[in-house]
């Protein structure tokens, strides 16, 4: 490993210094999802009450009467949510930034002009027209509207990224393939799309884990219970400022983090192969 | 298979890579598309594959016009310069995907793949690597093995020895010209290099600006170069060329070369020569050198010396000439030695202002 000139023990200690609000506010999370209650910083007595709500159907008094769904369904909407939109991003971008890498159609350059434009667009600027469009459709409150509204704001970025990781393959290979005996089709699922395979895992962990995180849309496009996501539903439980109760939000964040977590551990050195690009033969 | 290329162009925009080219390549040939970077060569190489269409013109494969015909369909093998392995394969599976895109039976395939393996002379041990972890004289042996193994009718070699280090170059250059002779196949091979053109090739077309300049063996190539242009291009060290006027004063007539000094020869060349301003060409070998004073010799110095093992190659000035001349290894001279100088007559290339040969 080269040093680039930063030695010692005063690096560590700055960042150490910089992330410990972060750090200590994840520790304050861990630790009031198990306690009693919390004072400050310090538990109050250790209980698993906080994480009943994995079993039970919880009920809120302000909703007297209603009935929540339980976090399985929760869940299942995000995990179905993030994978929809995982799907339908990796297919429409492994096509799109094929055909921008390496086929020469009238409009390219403007359309790859434009992806990037759009890429820079604020979304929320569009929720008025999405509602419009997503009620003439009949996707208003249901989940496939929601995925299909986040995977048109998710694809400038994917093509983009995808078609970087096509330029990277050299023409030589794609012929050869076709001199081989493969259809431009068939050249593209048997060559091209195992040589930039690196780029669509990142590109899917990388998609489902914003996904996974996401809130404004599911929260304005979906107002049924059924269909909610956890970040909705977490929401939810901090609606009304004076009831909180601290222990069970804590426990739904941290429920709701640990598939993040641990896709993070897995997936890391894939993550970064967005922002470096290419593929290694 | 015989190939013929008919009028044949290809057009980037206003670019002109391919301009009306005419082109026949005999069944079982080893013909050689030579000439420097950006020629269009590469370019017509791929057109015979079928990776371009041909903007104008027509590909003959047999009697057969294929200019529509997708790459796959044609029965060429490729070989690319960058080799263009599939990296996410095994040895094995590289050199079987024709085969299985073929649909052959698995038996079938396994037979052909260590059938063509060992064809090629490539360790059977390889086959379970993947293409990174060959050198590569071993890619270039898969690269070949994958080419032939669907048995083509035709072979494309895209400067298949470029990436290879100098020595290793010479091992596959007889290899592959081994290799065409055993099977018989139509070959064309792509190089910018004159001496892997010279000698590979059974002919070699020579090629610049998108237009075939020569066409020919390499023995014509070399003796009978058509224009100042192949002259200067086949041979290293390159010919010696120059500016040169004719003349005539009471010894009769002369060529002067480059305005330093004058060349004799006998009464009938002159018929031909019939424009005053000519260039003259000669090649290095034929230029002798003494290292005694005569009447018919010309005086030069030397300018500079460069072994080249078996001979040495010597810069020598005349007047504002300088000329290459290849001596004999065991010459001692060094910069500024004076040396006479003897050009073989029989051996020396005239060429019009234009830069068209003169047949003498």
């Amino acid at each position: 490993m080269e040093n680039y000139g930063f030695k010692g023990p005063i690096p560590i200690i700055i960042l150490i210094l910089i992330c410990l609000p972060i750090i200590i506010l994840y520790g304050w999370l861990i630790l009031s999802s198990f306690a009693v209650r919390m004072e400050g910083l310090k538990p109050y007595g250790w209980t698993l009450n906080n994480w009943k709500f994995l079993l039970e159907k919880p009920t809120f008094f302000w909703q007297a009467g209603e009935e929540n769904p339980n976090i399985w369904v929760y869940t299942f909407n995000t995990l179905l949510y993030s994978l929809g939109i995982t799907i339908f991003t990796i297919f429409i971008c492994t096509t799109a930034g094929y055909a921008i890498s390496r086929l020469s159609f009238r409009g390219r350059r403007p359309l790859l002009a434009l992806t990037i434009i759009l890429h820079s667009f604020p979304s929320i600027t569009l929720l008025v027209g999405i509602f419009v469009v997503l009620l003439f459709l009949g996707l208003y409150d249901r989940l496939l509207g929601v995925i299909l509204v986040r995977v048109a704001l998710q694809l400038p970025f994917g093509i983009w990224i995808m078609k970087g990781f096509f330029d990277s393959i050299s023409w030589d290979v794609e012929m050869a393939s076709l001199v081989d005996g493969c259809s431009r089709l068939k050249t593209w699922y048997k060559i091209m799309l195992p040589l930039v395979s690196p780029g669509i895992l990142a590109l899917s962990v990388f998609t489902f884990l914003s996904g996974w995180g996401d809130f404004l849309f599911p929260y304005i496009f979906i107002p049924s219970k059924t269909s909610q996501t956890l970040s909705v539903y977490l929401r939810s439980l901090t609606a009304d400022v004076r009831f909180v109760d601290y222990g069970l939000v804590t426990a739904v964040g941290l429920y709701y983090m640990i598939p993040i977590i641990l896709l993070y551990i897995f997936a890391q050195k894939y993550l970064l192969n967005i922002y470096t690009g290419g593929t290694k033969g | 298979m015989r190939i013929l290329l008919e009028n044949l162009s290809k057009h980037f925009g206003k670019v002109r890579a391919v301009d009306s080219l005419n082109l026949e390549i005999k069944e079982g040939e080893f013909l050689v598309l030579l000439g420097p970077s950006g020629c269009g060569k590469t370019t017509t190489l791929l057109l015979i594959a079928g990776l371009y269409k041909p903007t104008s013109g027509n590909i003959y494969f047999g009697e057969k016009i294929v200019n529509n015909l997708s790459p796959k369909d044609r029965g060429i093998g490729m070989v690319f310069q960058s080799y263009a392995l599939y990296p996410h394969m095994n040895v094995y599976e590289n050199i079987a995907f024709p085969l299985t895109l073929m649909k052959k039976s698995k038996s079938e395939i396994d037979k052909m793949v260590r059938e063509i393996v060992k064809f090629v002379q490539l360790d059977e041990e390889l086959l379970e690597r993947r293409p990174g972890q060959l050198s590569g004289g071993q890619q270039q042996r898969v690269a070949l093995a994958r080419a032939l193994v669907k048995g083509p009718n035709i072979l494309l070699l895209d400067e298949p020895l470029s990436n290879l280090d100098a020595k290793l170059r010479l091992i596959m250059r007889t290899e592959i010209k081994h290799l065409q002779k055993q099977l018989g196949i139509t070959t064309i091979l792509v190089t910018h290099d004159q001496v892997e053109a010279m000698t590979m090739g059974d002919r070699i077309a020579l090629m610049q600006h998108g237009k075939i300049q020569q066409v020919g063996t390499p023995d014509e190539l070399y003796n009978q170069p058509i224009n100042l242009f192949t002259a200067g291009f086949i041979g290293s060290p390159p010919m010696n060329i120059y500016n040169s006027k004719i003349g005539k004063d009471d010894e009769g007539y002369y060529v002067l070369v480059e305005e330093s000094f004058k060349l004799r020869f006998p009464e009938k060349i002159f018929r031909e020569l019939k424009e005053e301003n000519i260039f003259l060409g000669i090649r290095p070998e034929h230029v002798s050198i003494s290292l005694q004073p005569s009447n018919n010799l010309i005086s030069g110095i030397v300018y500079v010396t460069e072994p080249l093992g078996r001979e040495v190659l010597l810069n020598i000035q005349v007047g504002k000439v300088l000329l290459k001349s290849i001596a004999p290894q065991n010459i001692k001279l060094s910069s500024g030695d004076k040396v006479w100088i003897n050009f073989d007559v029989n051996y020396c290339h005239f060429f019009d202002k234009d830069g068209n040969r003169i047949k003498i």
